[in-house]
């Protein structure tokens, strides 16, 4: 180093110093004083999924939601986070135990902070309203998802396409469609129920084998052109990639529960280049789904977003009983876009106690 | 690290001769310090036409004296004003090109005043020399702005060099190939039944072969049922009334993803259509390829890309069976040839995409005559003359991009083979710059238009 730049190094350094110090020592309001994790239970469905709730320094609070996992590491969470800033969400690495949660809690506070909705925060909204679909489908969400029927026995030839194709023309065809295929179905079995329900124009064929077969992925998508859609137990974006890489997916569904809010916006900008529309997975509670609708209004290429609504009554009553507003009230097949501040809930902890899964 | 030494560039030293007056420093290799307020004290831009000392001894003796740009507005809210440039010669050689770009009109009459530089002085006929200059010289390349400025300039050198070599530019390509002229195709303006089968007629009788259709309606990336079976169904009915012995073209706009445009395609492969157009977006060439391997319906894309160097991915993977770009944005007469040079090595055809003025249209068919993969030529017109085919037969007075017996006829002047004058095109003041069309899906967001 010469002389010159030495000098002028120092002068930066010197002129810098102020501003660098006040930063090192001031504790910034934003910074995080606490997180609890309230790990709750669908009465009847028994579903579990784990609350975190996220308080500042300054008292603001933020909520988030990921999958139930008992071996998560609630200590090694804090000793990570308790003092860094609430508003780092990208800093969280994809090793940290809840990181859905945290990730959808720091930016309900970043949200709160802002005084802004979390689409606003991150640059949307890109649309007024949310397409979604549940299963079985209802009036508020009239898509209908059909589950192939499990396989008796394996490679199972024309009778079980037969028996799919029956399904797939019991829906009115002014109705839209999923074809779930759950994993189940060996590679030629998907490959032939994908040829027979081809005309029948599925919005996409869900699972249709198992992602990690990436050759039975390559012949099913040879061999048809039903749009197919991946994403069920992926925890790695790399595998998004390997698959858009190759033409092989053309719907990806990073689980909100997994990835939080902008690790799936991460995995839809991912997408966007291959022209590829993102309809994320959420098997959890309400908290899942007010995520979900912030991050379908955060990217261009959302398509729509199953709401996973119970079966019974009791477990539905639950989910409108731990978030104060009507999150998952959907209407002509849409969900609605919150206008208060973070994911636009409030969250009743009165309730998590009462469903606290012990 | 130094990317260039200008010390050691021999060429570089000639062509910065007349500006710089002591050599380049090497600590000025990204030509940063000509951001200074003194500007600088190494490599400085080049001012002045391209070259001029170097071929002092071999100039034509033509020169570039003056530039005109013409914004042209068929009406004030036109998304497509007319870009036309004018160059003007010491022997009084007029040359005219077109450089429409829709929706950004503003920004290449600017450009193409940016390259005025590049041609006051310079010698006309060098116009491989001066298109060189014009895209390398431009740094980051040319995309559709750079490109349609390029094309504006690329093709008044060709009207000038025809002129000068009193030749119509399709003989200065070895051409033609065909000398009733190049076949084309009309848009179909109608959806009905009714509308469909008077086209037909019409189409009959004038002896057009080919017309082309855009599917109905936006698409998101993954579609719902009632919209595909829509699309398909008008595919249907195109064919069913048109017949079989018109061939037909469906433009997808770059509207679908390649998940929705390959259910599509597939499903409308028994109608035998001449080729889809834009199944899907141009940036991805791989997305496109999806959609080829699946389907046998020949594919042609490429209106939006430019000069040779846009095209080389897509004919290298072999996707596409037919290449569409653009003479008012390819890269004028040099660009579209080029194109066309290169697909012919991979046994891809051309159709060249025209949706703007009619220079721009009179200067394809020049190149069109003279390409040995040519399949047919676009014109944004209707198979029954509308109020444009009238002002451009006002202008030129003949019926600019009329087809006869389904082929544009040649020219036979020479350059490109028209005479124009700005009194003309006074009457149609430029209207200022407007977007094209902005559409959205039903839940706002934004879709492909």
């Amino acid at each position: 180093m010469n002389a010159f730049v030495t000098r002028r190094r120092a002068r930066l350094v010197a002129g810098f110093a102020p501003q660098a110090a006040a930063a090192a020592t001031r504790p910034g309001g934003l910074d995080i004083a606490e997180i609890r994790h309230f790990p709750v239970r669908e009465p009847v469905s028994g579903n579990r999924y784990s609350l975190l709730r996220v308080k500042t320094r300054t008292g603001l609070t933020g909520w988030g939601e990921c999958r139930f996992d008992p071996t998560a590491d609630f200590k090694a969470l804090e000793t990570a986070w308790i003092g860094r800033p609430a508003n780092a969400y990208a800093t969280i690495a994809p090793s940290t135990p809840f990181r859905a949660a945290l990730d959808i809690a720091l930016l309900d506070i970043l949200g709160k902070a802002a005084n802004a909705p979390v689409y606003r925060v991150l640059g949307g909204p890109t649309r007024s309203k949310v397409r979604a679909y549940s299963s079985p489908h209802t009036e508020a969400f009239p898509v209908a998802v059909i589950d192939v029927p499990a396989p008796v026995s394996r490679n199972q030839g024309k009778a079980y396409q037969n028996k799919v194709l029956e399904l797939v023309n019991a829906v009115p065809a002014e109705r839209d469609f999923v074809l779930a295929g759950n994993g189940l179905l060996t590679p030629g079995d998907a490959a032939s129920v994908a040829a027979t329900v081809e005309t029948k124009h599925p919005l996409w064929f869900d699972e249709p084998c198992s992602h990690s077969n990436i050759d039975a992925v390559r012949k099913i998508s040879g061999e048809t052109v039903v749009p197919l859609g991946f994403g069920a137990g992926i925890d790695d974006p790399g595998v998004f990639q390997a698959l858009l890489r190759e033409g092989l997916i053309d719907v990806v569904r990073p689980d909100i529960g997994i990835f939080g809010i902008s690790g799936t916006k991460r995995v839809a900008a991912l997408a966007e280049p291959y022209y590829v529309a993102v309809a994320p997975r959420t098997s959890g509670g309400p908290l899942g789904t007010a995520a979900a609708i912030q991050l379908a209004a955060s990217v261009p290429n959302f398509f729509i977003q199953h709401v996973p609504i119970p079966a019974a009554e009791q477990d539905r009553a639950m989910r409108r009983e731990i978030v104060s507003s009507a999150i998952e009230a959907g209407n002509g097949g849409f969900l609605q876009l919150p206008k208060a501040p973070g994911l636009g809930i409030t969250v009743n902890e009165a309730a998590l106690e009462k469903y606290h899964a012990a | 690290m130094r990317r260039r030494n200008f010390l050691a560039l021999g060429s570089a030293g000639i062509a910065m001769a007349g500006a710089t007056k002591r050599p380049a420093l090497e600590t000025d290799w990204c030509g940063c310090e000509l951001q200074t307020p003194a500007g600088g004290r190494g490599m400085r831009a080049q001012t002045g036409p391209v070259g001029l000392e170097a071929f002092a001894d071999v100039s034509s003796g033509l020169k570039i004296t003056g530039m005109k740009v013409f914004g042209v507005s068929f009406n004030p809210n036109s998304d497509r004003p007319y870009v036309f440039v004018k160059l003007e010669t010491n022997r009084g050689i007029i040359g005219w090109g077109e450089g429409t770009l829709e929706g950004k009109a503003g920004a290449v009459m600017a450009c193409i005043n940016d390259f005025k530089d590049f041609l006051i002085g310079a010698d006309p006929m060098q116009v491989e020399h001066i298109w060189q200059s014009m895209y390398i010289h431009s740094f980051y390349r040319a995309g559709p702005v750079i490109g349609s400025a390029i094309s504006g300039i690329d093709q008044a050198l060709w009207d000038i060099r025809g002129k000068a070599l009193n030749m119509p530019v399709y003989k200065l390509l070895g051409g033609p190939f065909d000398p009733r002229g190049v076949r084309g195709y009309y848009h179909v303006d109608g959806a009905t039944h009714d509308q469909l089968v008077q086209i037909r007629a019409t189409a009959h009788e004038q002896g057009i072969t080919c017309v082309k259709s855009g599917i109905p309606g936006y698409y998101e990336w993954i579609e719902r049922r009632p919209k595909i079976d829509r699309a398909i169904k008008a595919m249907q009915m195109l064919r069913e009334t048109l017949g079989p012995d018109i061939d037909i073209a469906i433009d997808f706009h770059a509207k679908t993803s390649p998940s929705v445009a390959s259910v599509i395609v597939k499903e409308v492969e028994p109608l035998n259509l001449l080729f889809i157009e834009e199944p899907c977006p141009p940036e991805n060439v791989q997305a496109m390829a999806k959609i080829a391997r699946r389907s046998t319906t020949p594919i042609a894309t490429g209106e939006r890309l430019i000069a040779s160097y846009g095209v080389r991915e897509i004919l290298e993977m072999g996707v596409v069976d037919i290449l569409q770009t653009d003479i008012n944005h390819v890269g004028g007469i040099s660009g579209l040839w080029k194109v066309a040079a290169t697909a012919n090595v991979s046994s891809i055809s051309m159709a060249p995409h025209a949706c703007e003025g009619p220079i721009g249209g009179l200067a394809t068919i020049h190149v069109d005559a003279a390409m040995p993969n040519f399949v047919v030529q676009e014109i944004c017109g209707l198979v029954k003359p509308t109020a444009t085919d009238k002002i451009w037969e006002e202008w030129f007075g003949f019926p600019a991009m009329r087809m006869v017996d389904g082929r544009f006829p040649l020219a036979e002047k020479p350059g490109l083979g028209f005479e124009l004058s700005e009194a003309s095109l006074a009457k149609y003041p430029f209207g200022g710059t407007h977007p094209m069309a902005r559409v959205f899906h039903e839940d706002g967001s934004v879709a492909e238009w």
